[in-house]
């Protein structure tokens, strides 16, 4: 299973690092440059508003001024002049004045009935009212102007989008309100006399706003892009494609591809770090070649305890028979060439048959086979051997092989000096197995009696026979192995 | 999905004791606001002995009834290019008492309570003066903000229609009783006036 396949097993979503990165690349340059982008257009829009009604207070509070001074005085025509004079000074910017029922004021005589009434006596004279330009209707914001208390309103009145055609203003309603000086000809039973609008044509003021936070927009899009580019390119290069090139050279290694390396392309901290990966594996790949020269065994014990223990064990050895008669007349080449075959041999039906090679001897091989089916698998892997030299006599050019085969309890331990040691194993057995290699002749295996004992049905068996083995004082029980029926064998 | 129950303990209960804190930081932070018609007001003089039942703009038709605390009758009024120039002291608090008809029962609450309080260096004055409303039925009072009061109260240092009329158009700091003619306390008017 590969690495991505392992992480996607363990986690019940999966996103790369790169997606990662870059996620976090453009959120972050997303937020903290759109902040500094919003906070630049609202500041510029809410700057050109701000700009936009102080002007507007201004001009109605200019107007008020005229309005108020032309009407204590009883002008009223000069105010109808006025107002008409500032209508045509300005295209952008028409000013009307209401009375507080939203009718145009000046647009008939009621008024100067009004104040005649208050004033019991003709103190104006009725008008002949010229017909006047259309003035824009009041908006409902009207009645919140001229209600109580009469408020001062500034707001956007679009009519349209402006960049379909259409046109913003924006609005003034400044209430004139009924002083006590103005009650005696106007009466003291209303509180606003009327409302004063300013209108004023901003639409080139919101064009440049939108296109202000159009292109204020499209800059933030630019700035993120190129730096999304430029840091997630850099970020790729210097730290993204090493620690996936580590990742992918870890998951060859775990499937047993030692061949890959990491290129170290920088001097830093992500070049150290493949570096040293690749150190690693260079030792990994060492060990890996070594454990072909140590028994599996050794290796199993290495892996739950070094300590030494008392097992029980089955052993198997072998000898090739005449073989430093026939090192004298064979080149080294030759002696090598057809040892190795033989060895390469025996080692494969010894490994296919369960057991381990402990070592070789010189052109002997020392094998121990563990678990209950010891004793069998041992018979069997010696009656393949005899019968691979016996089957193959050009092969091995002649060479025959003698073989002992022993069972029974051994010391299995760390055995050696503390600059070299072998995982192996010594006792009696070992010896016993030994002993009866070496009183075996070509193609005969001779096994201790106990190893016949626990070898169980299927094996044919010749003698028993006594023999005086060295080192030992009372004769051993022996017998000759001789073949397997078919039921049995492996 | 994976969740990560300790972390989203320790997350809520940092989120809880911000909120807490913002809680009573506010709490803390938060200043009652002072009531400056306090209920002893009935007590101060008028402003004036003239029965308010005539309209003028603002309250339409309603019976009013003016009066100031004591700090108010303490004002002095000064001379300025030979006209007198008041300016009433700091902490002078006018109640403007406003009845829902003309000729109020005898009993009758007021509807509205209008209140001038001179604290020039309130960053919310105009004129040198609070304008506030009380709402009635629940006692809170709020600084208007709006430029409506001032502007008909700046008509009290002009000609107008109402008391004397100030004819010679003295500075009355927007009341439109001061002290004197027509006042309930003692007439402070300069000799050089009458």
């Amino acid at each position: 299973m590969c690495y991505t396949a392992r992480m996607q097993g363990r986690r019940s979503r999966w996103f790369s690092l790169t997606f990662k990165v870059d996620f976090l690349l453009i959120a972050a340059l997303a937020i903290g440059i759109g902040a500094i982008m919003a906070a630049f257009a609202i500041s510029l829009v809410g700057f050109r508003d701000q700009l936009t009604t102080q002007s507007l207070k201004r001009q109605g509070d200019d107007h008020f001024v005229a309005v108020e001074t032309l009407m204590i005085s009883g002008n009223a025509p000069e105010a109808v002049g006025y107002f008409s004079k500032v209508n045509l000074t300005s295209a952008a910017t028409s000013i009307t004045l209401y009375r507080r029922d939203g009718t145009r004021a000046f647009s008939d005589n009621s008024t100067i009935e009004r104040v005649d009434r208050n004033l019991k006596k003709e103190r104006f004279q009725l008008r002949d009212r010229p017909p006047q330009a259309a003035a824009p209707m009041p908006t409902p914001r009207f009645k919140e102007a001229a209600g109580l208390p009469p408020q001062e309103l500034f707001f956007r009145d679009d009519q349209g989008f402006v960049f379909a055609g259409g046109t913003a203003y924006f609005r003034a309603y400044r209430p004139l309100i009924n002083l006590p000086k103005c009650t005696v000809c106007h009466g003291a039973d209303h509180t606003v006399r009327g409302v004063i609008d300013i209108r004023s044509d901003v639409t080139p003021v919101v064009k440049a706003q939108a296109l202000t936070i159009a292109g204020a927009g499209a800059g933030f899009l630019a700035v993120v892009s190129v730096l999304v580019l430029i840091i997630g390119s850099f970020l790729r290069r210097v730290v993204l494609t090493p620690v996936q090139s580590i990742g992918r050279l870890c998951a060859s290694v775990t499937a047993g591809d030692f061949s890959g390396k990491v290129a170290v392309r920088n001097n830093d901290e992500i070049g150290a770090l493949a570096l040293t990966v690749n150190t690693m594996v260079g030792g990994l790949h060492e060990r890996f070649e070594l454990t072909k020269y140590v028994s599996a065994s050794t290796l199993d014990s290495l892996k739950e305890s070094p300590e030494p223990k008392r097992v029980a064990r089955t052993l198997v050895f072998t000898d090739v028979r005449g073989f430093t008669s026939y090192t004298e007349h064979h080149t080294p080449e030759q002696v090598v060439d057809v040892l190795n075959r033989l060895l390469e041999k025996q080692s494969a039906i010894i490994q296919d048959n369960g057991g381990d090679i402990d070592k070789f001897v010189g052109d002997a091989v020392v094998a121990v086979f563990s678990g209950a089916d010891a004793p069998r698998s041992a018979c069997s892997a010696a009656l393949q051997i005899i019968r691979l030299c016996a089957g193959s006599p050009r092969e091995f050019d002649g060479l025959a092989v003698g073989i002992g085969v022993s069972t029974g309890s051994v010391i299995h331990g760390m055995i050696g000096s503390a600059r070299r040691a072998d995982f192996t194993v010594i006792g009696d057995s070992v010896n016993v197995a030994s002993r009866l290699c070496g009183i075996a002749k070509g193609m005969q295996i001779i096994v201790s009696d106990s190893t016949r004992e626990t070898a169980g049905a299927g094996f044919l068996f010749k003698g028993p026979y006594s023999v005086k083995l060295k080192g030992k004082k009372e004769p051993a029980r022996v017998w000759l192995l001789q073949s397997q029926s078919q039921e049995v064998s492996p | 999905m994976t969740r990560f129950p300790a972390r989203g303990a320790a997350f809520r209960a940092a989120l809880i004791s911000l909120v807490a804190a913002c809680g009573l930081l506010a709490g803390c932070g938060a200043v009652k606001a002072p009531v400056y018609a306090t209920p002893d007001y009935h007590s101060w003089k008028r402003t004036t002995d003239i029965v308010l039942d005539y309209p003028i703009p603002g309250h339409q038709d309603r019976f009013r009834i003016p009066r100031m605390n004591d700090v108010g009758f303490t004002v002095r009024p000064s001379m300025e290019n030979g006209k007198p120039r008041w300016n009433f002291p700091e902490g002078t608090i006018i109640v403007k008492e406003v009845y829902q008809t003309t000729k109020p029962a005898a009993g009758e609450q007021p509807i509205q309570l209008t209140i001038m309080v001179k604290a020039p260096r309130d960053p919310h004055s105009q004129g040198g003066w609070l304008w506030i409303t009380r709402d009635l039925p629940n006692g809170k009072e709020a600084v208007f903000m709006g430029n409506f009061c001032i502007t008909c109260h700046a008509n009290a240092n002009e000609k107008q229609p109402y008391g004397d009329g100030n004819p010679t158009e003295e500075f009355r700091d927007y009341v439109y009783f001061v002290p004197g003619e027509g006042a309930t306390g003692t007439s402070l008017r300069p000799p050089g006036r009458l």
